[in-house]
């Protein structure tokens, strides 16, 4: 049974999901060991339904989903507290056939072919005129929050409310176009390019940077030079030059860093009234690697201790041979 | 020197600590290993490997930096703003900086190396929340801080890099992102009803009953309603106050009371974890707000995040609220 429940403070809505009543010990973080590929689930025949196939790439349902859509959507009022039962849906993206752990291991192509099924995916679940939001993203490594399988996936979330993150970035932007007339994110890359100290690497149609007021060391985000909102229509013709930065990114990472635990986050515009955010939102991927343990302060005050400039960290990236055989 | 940016999509200050790295290769020397009381430079008779203590609980006659204290407060040695200079701001392009201006304290809460909030006795307890509000009554009149965050680390999976217990204060030059964002929503709250939404909270609360923790005569601890974290805790006073810096010292007194009643609970059903815990109050010069309310939140550190939680700030829980409080309540 679950529940999004809301904030009424902040007005930040949190998702409730239990699958049965746990002890209080089952809680604990357990680190677990890495599963061998014969004993793999993802190798074998998956026996939950395929939700979609092609080019290697498989995405099925969750076994265990935090959301689903067995129950029409419905809000209610609870005194002072907004509260719905769970709808939405939540889906694995099995990224290829081979037991790889680290999409940074992936053909380009293969990569390409993910990048295409999550915009398929999104593309599919907006039409459901009760879902707000759609993200994709991927842990991987323990300390991303990812079991330790050794078999490269990722995640697409469907949910019927508009996430409070979704909300501050898409305000921020709307505040900034409003007085200026012009893309927050486009006036980022080309100041980003002109300046260049905190860029990693550019192609035709990407560039990655680290964020000026970064949070994480060697926090990156992936930007479209091309203005657009939307991640699914966005790409469109782009593919190859995404999963080519996208390999090139997580290959940084993984020979820089010593093959760190790592998150990315595509952060595409809402889904409904898409000519809202048209003029003002433009989509961009967030690839974090889990280095630092994140403490009460940031915890409760929202507010980081970066322990190196951005500054630093590009250099540092864009100094990695990617080329190099380890 | 460190700088304070600002992410110009979501407003979001963040400090850039450019004064303890060496090289980016230093990053990964993560140094696990707590601190042996051996060398435990918190412990009594090495008052000397600290920065000279700027507030203590300690017998009238007895110096500065010696042994004989009961809480001890000194500047963080390796502190992630800096106390000294103007606060200068700029900005480039799009980007808002200015100078990494702040104090960061660290308030060891007992002499004794290998006892944790929870063995403290009573006075004991109370004297660490009275150098809470000691220290934050002083941080307060400095005129380029704007906010005071008192919070504790305990375990390694919290962030705690010394063992010796202690909690830690930092003064900022802004109000933070979490705490604004309260703020915006009890303002937003306030004007259409005239209420604090935190007393409606607490008084819902009473009628539900299910998330009530414990409470005494000053304060109540509940799981909140839409938790972020599994086992999320708040201790919120019952009377609206707006101000930690208001309460006087028979509340004091009872905070010291709940908080370590509560932090004992965790302890008990959890086995133990790494907990964090820090106290919302309103920005400094606002001590009399009719729409905020202070208090505590302690989050215990069990699951981690995820991608999803990053990506959209749409926290899952493993627990419903009612469940964590019971467990908590019968502990």
């Amino acid at each position: 049974m679950s529940q999004l429940r809301k904030d009424p403070i902040v007005g930040r809505w949190t998702i409730i999901a239990t699958e049965r009543a746990r002890r209080p010990a089952a809680f604990v973080d357990h680190q677990s060991t890495i599963t061998d590929q014969k004993h793999c689930p993802y190798c074998q025949d998956i026996p939950s339904p395929g939700v979609y196939e092609s080019h290697g790439v498989k995405v099925v349902n969750s076994r265990s989903p935090i959301l689903n859509d067995n129950k029409p959507f419905e809000r209610r009022g609870h005194g002072l507290y907004d509260v719905c039962h769970s709808y939405g849906s939540h889906e694995i993206v099995l990224e290829a056939p081979l037991h790889i752990a680290n999409m940074a291991d992936l053909p380009p192509e293969q990569i390409k072919a993910v990048m295409q099924t999550y915009a398929l995916r999104m593309q599919t679940h907006r039409k459901n005129p009760f879902i707000e939001y759609i993200l994709a993203y991927k842990n991987y490594g323990v300390a991303a929050g990812s079991r330790n399988i050794g078999h490269s996936r990722s995640q697409i979330m469907a949910v019927p409310v508009l996430p409070m993150r979704v909300k501050d970035k898409t305000r921020g932007a709307e505040k900034y176009f409003n007085y200026h007339e012009r893309c927050l994110f486009c006036d980022m890359v080309s100041q980003e390019l002109k300046n260049k100290e905190r860029v990693v690497v550019e192609n035709e149609h990407f560039v990655v940077i680290t964020p000026f007021a970064s949070r994480f060391p060697f926090e990156t985000w992936i930007l479209p030079k091309n203005h657009h909102c939307d991640f699914a229509d966005g790409i469109a013709g782009h593919e190859d030059s995404l999963a080519a930065i996208m390999k090139d990114i997580l290959l940084r990472f993984k020979i820089g860093l010593n093959d760190p635990a790592y998150n990315y986050m595509i952060q595409t515009s809402p889904v409904k009234n898409p000519s809202l955010f048209k003029d003002y939102y433009h989509w961009h991927i967030e690839v974090m690697p889990r280095l630092t343990r994140v403490a009460g302060f940031e915890r409760g005050t929202g507010f980081y201790i970066c322990p190196i400039p951005p500054e630093m960290s590009a250099a540092f990236l864009r100094e990695v041979d990617i080329h190099a055989r380890t | 020197m460190p700088e304070l940016r600002r992410d110009p999509v979501v407003g979001r200050w963040v400090i850039i600590d450019s004064d303890h790295l060496k090289g980016p290769l230093d990053f990964f020397k993560d140094d696990n290993t707590p601190t042996a009381q051996a060398i435990c430079p918190f412990c009594p008779g090495r008052e000397y490997q600290t920065p000279q203590e700027v507030d203590a609980v300690r017998p009238r006659n007895s110096v500065v930096d010696t042994p004989g204290w009961l809480v001890r407060t000194v500047p963080n040695k390796f502190p992630v703003l800096s106390s000294e200079g103007p606060l200068l701001k700029d900005g480039i392009g799009v980007y808002d900086q200015m100078t990494g201006i702040g104090a960061h304290e660290v308030l060891i809460e007992g002499p004794d190396h290998d006892k944790s909030l929870t063995e403290l006795a009573m006075e004991e307890m109370q004297a660490v929340i009275s150098q809470y509000h000691g220290r934050f009554r002083k941080l307060s009149n400095d005129n380029r801080f704007k906010y005071v965050v008192i919070f504790k680390n305990f375990g390694f999976s919290a962030g705690a890099t010394v063992e010796h217990t202690h909690s830690q204060i930092i003064a900022l030059p802004m109000v933070p992102k979490t705490v604004l964002e309260e703020l915006k929503g009890a303002e937003h709250y306030h004007q259409y009803r005239g209420r604090c939404v935190f007393c409606d909270m607490i008084s819902q609360e009473y009628q539900d009953k299910e998330r009530i923790v414990v409470e005494n005569s000053g304060f109540l601890a509940f799981c909140p309603y839409a938790p972020r974290y599994a086992f999320e805790t708040w201790i919120i006073p019952k009377g609206h106050s707006a101000d930690f810096s208001n309460t006087d010292e028979a509340s004091q007194a009872h905070l010291a009371q709940i908080l370590q009643d509560v932090l004992k609970r965790v302890k008990k059903v959890l086995g133990n974890p790494s907990y964090n815990y820090y106290l919302h109050t309103a920005p400094i010069g606002y001590a009399h707000l009719a729409c905020y309310h202070w208090h505590i939140e302690i989050i215990p550190k069990l699951t981690r995040s995820v991608g999803f939680e990053w990506g959209t700030g749409l926290h899952i829980v493993p627990t419903f609220p009612q469940d964590s409080a019971r467990y908590l309540r019968e502990a």
